[in-house]
């Protein structure tokens, strides 16, 4: 059996713990984020024939990049960033995240998922913004709310993990 | 004076003592040098113990004594700043030490009151009674009770589960979650107290009645779960598995990149684990099964008795078969382990032992066999041994039965072979003579073309004639040369041969005519025979009869019928001489 760590990362509110709710077998509550700081999740997805389970620490988010639990990210062979398509300085915080996950877990594979995306009527990002973040690669449009993109995100990580993207 | 004399004084005082004021000058700066390089040596010294430290354990060893002189003389002097000086140092170790036996204690007397009434309760009870030693003694020893309901082999780095193990009824469906969870735990709590990290994190923890045991390798740790209170050596056990993981796996381990399958060769060392510790203090998993060994003994030796008693069946019926046999007579049988013995006294006339062991089954070389000869009285023996004294006949195959002690032969033999019979006089044991009445002499293989061709030759007359025309002459003339052929033949062998010329005529004519002309055909031919014969060495004896229409000889057609019987033909009469006890027909 092929198992994978995945991390999500981001900060405060952007969605993480939405986004992988109804896709993933829980069997911890979200109170573990407060006392511990991390929730474990699991995600089966299929690439090519074979069943990949990905083991979803999902990462407590904080105010800042600061205080990510990098002791976490620890041996990570996959890391989901997610940013808030509605709140500017989440998504610009990516970079500073992408940074600090960089240094803990070593440049692995990595999506982006720009969440929040049935809200585009309080759109915050400038075409500047948006054009750094599709930039960075992997870039998903996400929506906890519709499920829109999520699924084809796990998918696409996975298929990177257990065939790693040139370069990722 | 005063003024001059001063600087004359000092000149006067370098000569005469200049060279020893400057030694005391050169002494006094040295003095002076020593004092100083204390001070530096003071400055040093920390420096230079590090540095010598780094280098060996010489300092060590030469400062130990010094130490250990000056510790005990300080707690001689001093023993309460000694003991205040320790104290961080002791309380940690003394607090563990207690609580951990004060958690041993405590599961103890939790199971002690659930058992207290119950049916295991009492008998605990009686057995404190009956052996003396204090209730609480026997509870503690009965209730050390655990039981491992989970082992997880945890990737360290990235908290992945590699393999597990549980009983067969316990079986934990989220086990990746709770490993990836334990090992979260276990980063928070180093990340919170970073100093227990360096010696290994979170190595215990309770749960209610669980408590998780963690031992960590370099690559990978395991955690077990226990229901009660496992012992201190059960740590020892987790400890040498996860050195055995280490030990077994080091690429797989050092290469682990999410692919567990080579970890499930690893299910067997965590299955070791999980240990069941019931109301006895043995491990349950270390208990030797002793059932496959039964088992298997009871097959070896029901397999081992089986053959034992098919042997033992089967020699039985071999000696079974050997009694029955004639010419055979078995004195005594053994059976042992491996081979068989019988010995008894066996008839070379009859079957030999060795024939009658095979066709029983039975492989002659394993049987230990010791055969007397003896001379059996069985019929069938003794008519073996008369027919083997007797030897074969050239034709017929006379039937030999003993009658009492008389050696009956029936049935056509040879004339030959029956003279030899009757002129034998030295028979084997169990005859005492012969009778050769229901025997039947017949011309021995040799004659017997000579026999044919007389006994169908005939001499034909005419119609109411008794005269030998040239043919019948002929035809007497060929009788009587197959005739001295045949009573030369068997002349030397006590057999005596008699023709028989019978007379017969055709259907025409009255009877006393017929009886006559056919009495008179069957002189003229002995005469004729006579005749050709004389003068010639042994000859048959001759005798006539004259048969008229009564023994007609058969022809399909009346006309060749009525020509053939026209006729003498001749008969032969073997008979054996007569010798006392031989009495041939």
């Amino acid at each position: 059996m092929i198992q994978k760590k995945v991390c999500m990362v981001g900060v405060f509110g952007t969605g993480k713990t939405s986004l992988v709710q109804q896709f993933v077998h829980t069997k911890f509550t979200d109170k573990y984020h407060s006392t511990v700081g991390v929730k474990i999740d699991r995600k089966v997805v299929n690439v090519a024939g074979t069943d990949v389970t990905l083991v979803l620490w999902d990462l407590a988010g904080r105010d800042s990049s600061e205080d990510i639990g990098a002791s976490y990210l620890k041996g990570a062979h996959g890391i989901i960033y997610v940013g808030d398509g509605t709140r500017r300085d989440t998504v610009v915080q990516l970079d500073d995240l992408l940074r600090v996950a960089t240094a803990a877990a070593g440049a692995v594979p990595s999506v982006t998922a720009l969440n929040k995306i049935d809200l585009t009527d309080q759109w915050a990002l400038s075409v500047e913004d948006y054009q750094a973040l599709v930039k960075r690669g992997g870039l998903f449009r996400t929506s906890a709310k519709t499920g829109e993109g999520v699924e084809a995100m796990f998918l696409q990580l996975a298929t990177w993990l257990v065939a790693p993207k040139a370069g990722a | 004076m005063d003024e001059t004399s001063a600087p004359d004084l000092a000149k006067l005082r370098r000569i005469l003592v200049g060279e020893e004021r400057a030694r005391l000058d050169q002494l006094e700066a040295k003095v002076e040098d020593n004092r100083l390089s204390a001070e530096r040596l003071a400055a040093r010294l920390p420096e230079a113990i590090v540095l010598r430290a780094a280098q060996d354990r010489q300092l060590a060893r030469a400062l130990a004594p010094t130490v250990e002189g000056a510790i005990s003389e300080s707690v001689r002097r001093k023993p309460g700043e000694f003991a205040d000086a320790i104290f961080p140092v002791l309380g940690p170790a003394i607090r563990k030490a207690i609580a951990e036996t004060m958690a041993e204690l405590v599961g103890s007397i939790n199971r002690a009151m659930q058992h207290s009434f119950s049916a295991r309760g009492l008998s605990w009870r009686f057995e404190s009674w009956r052996t003396g030693v204090p209730y609480a003694a026997v509870v503690i020893k009965h209730a050390l009770v655990y039981r491992v309901e989970q082992v997880f082999l945890v990737h360290r780095e990235t908290g992945l589960l590699l393999a597990q193990a549980h009983p067969p009824n316990l079986a934990v469906p989220d086990a990746d979650l709770v490993s990836g969870m334990l090992t979260a735990i276990r980063d928070f709590v180093g990340d919170s107290f970073s100093a227990e990290k360096e010696v290994g994190g979170l190595r215990t923890f309770s749960v209610g009645e669980l408590t998780v045991m963690v031992e960590q390798g370099p690559k990978a740790l395991l955690a077990a779960v226990v229901r009660g209170q496992a012992p201190e050596s059960y740590l020892r056990r987790l400890q040498e598995t996860i050195e055995g993981v280490h030990g077994q796996f080091p690429s797989a381990l050092a290469e682990f990149e999410g692919d567990t399958t080579p970890f499930e060769a690893a299910q067997p060392l965590l299955e070791d684990c999980l240990v069941t510790v019931l109301d006895t203090d043995q491990p349950v998993g270390a208990k030797v099964n002793w059932t496959p060994w039964v088992v298997g003994l009871g097959l070896v030796a029901l397999v081992i008795a089986a053959w034992w008693t098919w042997s033992v069946l089967e020699f039985n019926r071999a000696v079974r078969a050997l009694r029955a046999t004639p010419g055979i007579v078995v004195v005594e049988a053994s059976r042992g382990w491996r081979t068989h013995e019988v010995r008894g006294l066996s008839d070379p006339s009859g079957a030999t032992p060795a024939t009658v062991l095979r066709a029983a089954g039975v492989e002659p070389a394993r049987v230990t066999q010791q055969w007397e000869p003896y001379v059996s009285l069985t019929p069938s023996l003794v008519v073996a041994r008369a027919a083997r004294v007797l030897g074969p006949t050239s034709v017929g195959k006379p039937a030999l039965v003993l009658r009492g002690e008389t050696l009956m032969v029936r049935g056509p033999a040879d004339a030959p072979w029956l003279a030899r019979v009757a002129r034998r006089t030295g028979w084997p044991a169990g005859v005492a003579g012969v009778d050769l009445r229901e025997a039947t002499p017949v011309l021995p293989a040799a004659l017997v073309r000579a026999g044919d061709s007389l006994v169908a030759g005939q001499v034909l007359f005419a119609p109411g004639s008794a005269a030998l025309d040239d043919a019948a002459a002929a035809a007497v003339r060929t009788a009587a040369r197959h005739a001295r052929a045949i009573a030369a033949g068997l002349a030397d062998d006590g057999v005596t041969v008699g023709l028989t010329l019978t007379g017969r005529t055709d259907a025409t004519g009255t009877d006393s005519t017929n009886q006559s002309l056919s009495r008179e055909r069957a002189e003229r031919v002995r005469r004729a025979l006579e005749g050709a014969l004389r003068g010639g060495g042994a000859a048959p004896v001759l005798t006539t009869r004259g048969v008229g229409t009564r023994e007609p000889l058969s022809e399909s057609d009346s006309t060749a019928r009525a020509r053939i019987n026209r006729s003498v033909s001749f008969g032969i009469r073997l008979s054996i001489d007569a010798t006392p006890g031989a009495r041939p027909r």
